[in-house]
């Protein structure tokens, strides 16, 4: 049991610190906070732990609406995604939508197999193993099963945009306000996020990018 | 927050090599070992609010807390992607601890308490009008708008470790490991502390098991 409280102790502390530091640096900060929400995007990633949106975007608190689950996925009929994607397109109004994928993602890897994850998991991650079969040919040219892992982890992007562009919030948004959606991939061995195009590859010369 | 508004996101690219160099210069080591995977002893379950990054809040790095956000934070029995989430992090990952976080002046809750057709929400805001008939003449009673809206934040937080409670990723995992621990916390915006609402983890379970025991 030792351990076990221990952990939890330590993230009460790191919130502490947290709190502490935020207002020695700005005492206005959290009662601006609480004025509301005005986020610019939405971020729909994964629920890996290696892919913390505002840290790895060196965001603060209040700059994107997040939703995470197992390997980024958008499926059609998931009123989870769909109330988020409802409420922050439709009622925060944010301007940009981003689905963020990422490399060695154990989602994309279980993706590679049809290993037995338990029904929960092997319904959820079917469409994804559905995207392996389909690009078959190109998938076995790849060097190894990282590369794989990558490359249906973009796939999976472009197929989640592919789902967000016939969200009604979403076609309303685009059509009226100019919203827009982003395809993404952090790559998890140097740390950097990199745009994809229309096709859900690489692209070197993003929207976003500074280059 | 207008500083924030006009530092633009196109730079969100800049501010991402920014950030992958400090950490590179801190420790070189730092993204090789992200590589070899992933190993979090926390499920964190909150608002996709985006005033609460989990990892932010509770001075974590990246590895370190595996995460779901949603709307107002709930856990939904026939929703796939939540319970996606719990049975991964629970019987692959192992993890310790389930914290299921909200915070006062939720969006969700209110939009939820509002008298109005939301489309697409409607079935997700549900729950949330679910949980208060569940408490119904404990929420009347509380005259002042806010206190009650921040009673029904806390209500609602105890009520999703229930059906956190609930999946039999957890029973097993516990019946068999002794863990995860299942944590009410909320989250407030006016000092940034997280409130342990001491959620009474081993009697829920007990309590739950008389109708939803899912172990054998
Ligand atoms: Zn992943
Ligand atoms: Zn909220």
């Amino acid at each position: 049991m030792g351990s076990f409280a221990d952990a939890i102790d330590r993230i009460v502390a790191g919130n502490r610190v947290f709190a502490h530091d935020t207002a020695e640096q700005d005492p206005k900060y959290f009662s601006k906070l609480s004025e509301g929400q005005w986020p610019d995007i939405l971020w729909i990633g994964c629920a890996d732990s290696r892919v913390p949106e505002t840290t790895i975007c060196n965001c603060k608190p209040g700059e994107i609406f997040v939703h995470r689950n197992i390997a980024n996925c958008v499926h059609p009929h998931d009123v989870n995604t769909s109330a988020v994607v409802q409420y922050s397109v439709g009622v925060v109004k944010v301007k940009k939508v981003v689905v963020c994928g990422h490399t060695m993602c154990g989602g994309a890897n279980h993706s590679l197999t049809d290993d037995d994850l338990g029904e929960t998991l092997n319904t959820w991650l079917h469409p994804m193993r559905e995207l392996r079969r389909k690009h078959k040919s190109e998938l076995d040219a790849l060097p190894d099963n990282n590369a794989r892992s990558a490359r249906v982890a973009e796939l999976n992007v472009q197929s989640s945009l592919n789902v967000l562009r016939e969200h009604p919030a979403i076609k309303q948004a685009v059509n009226e306000r100019g919203l827009t959606l982003h395809g993404m991939i952090f790559d998890i061995t140097s740390g950097q996020l990199r745009l994809l195009d229309e096709g859900g590859s690489k692209k070197s010369n993003g929207l976003w990018s500074p280059n | 927050m207008q500083k924030y508004l006009t530092q633009s996101h196109d730079r969100i690219f800049e501010n991402n090599r920014v950030w992958a160099e400090e950490q590179k210069k801190k420790n070189p080591e730092f993204f090789a070992k992200l590589k070899e995977g992933q190993s979090p002893d926390y499920l964190w379950i909150g608002c996709s609010d985006s005033r609460i990054p989990a990892e932010a809040i509770t001075g974590l790095g990246p590895g370190e807390m595996f995460i779901h956000r949603n709307i107002a934070n709930l856990v939904c029995n026939v929703d796939l992607n939540v319970m996606s989430v719990v049975n991964y992090a629970v019987r692959h990952l192992k993890v310790k601890h389930i914290v299921v976080c909200g915070h006062y002046g939720c969006g969700g809750v209110k939009a939820a308490m509002t008298p109005k057709d939301m489309g697409l929400l409607n079935p997700w805001l549900r729950n949330i009008r679910d949980v208060y008939r569940l408490h119904e003449s404990e929420l009347d009673k509380i005259e002042d708008e806010e206190k009650r809206y921040d009673r029904l934040v806390e209500l609602n937080v105890v009520e999703q470790c229930r059906n956190v409670v609930k999946t039999a990723a957890l029973q097993t995992s516990y019946k068999e490991n002794g863990y995860p621990i299942v944590h009410g916390w909320v989250f407030g915006f006016h000092d940034g502390r997280l409130v342990d609402l001491k959620i009474d983890f081993e009697g829920m379970l007990k309590g739950i098991q008389k109708l939803y025991n899912l172990t054998d």
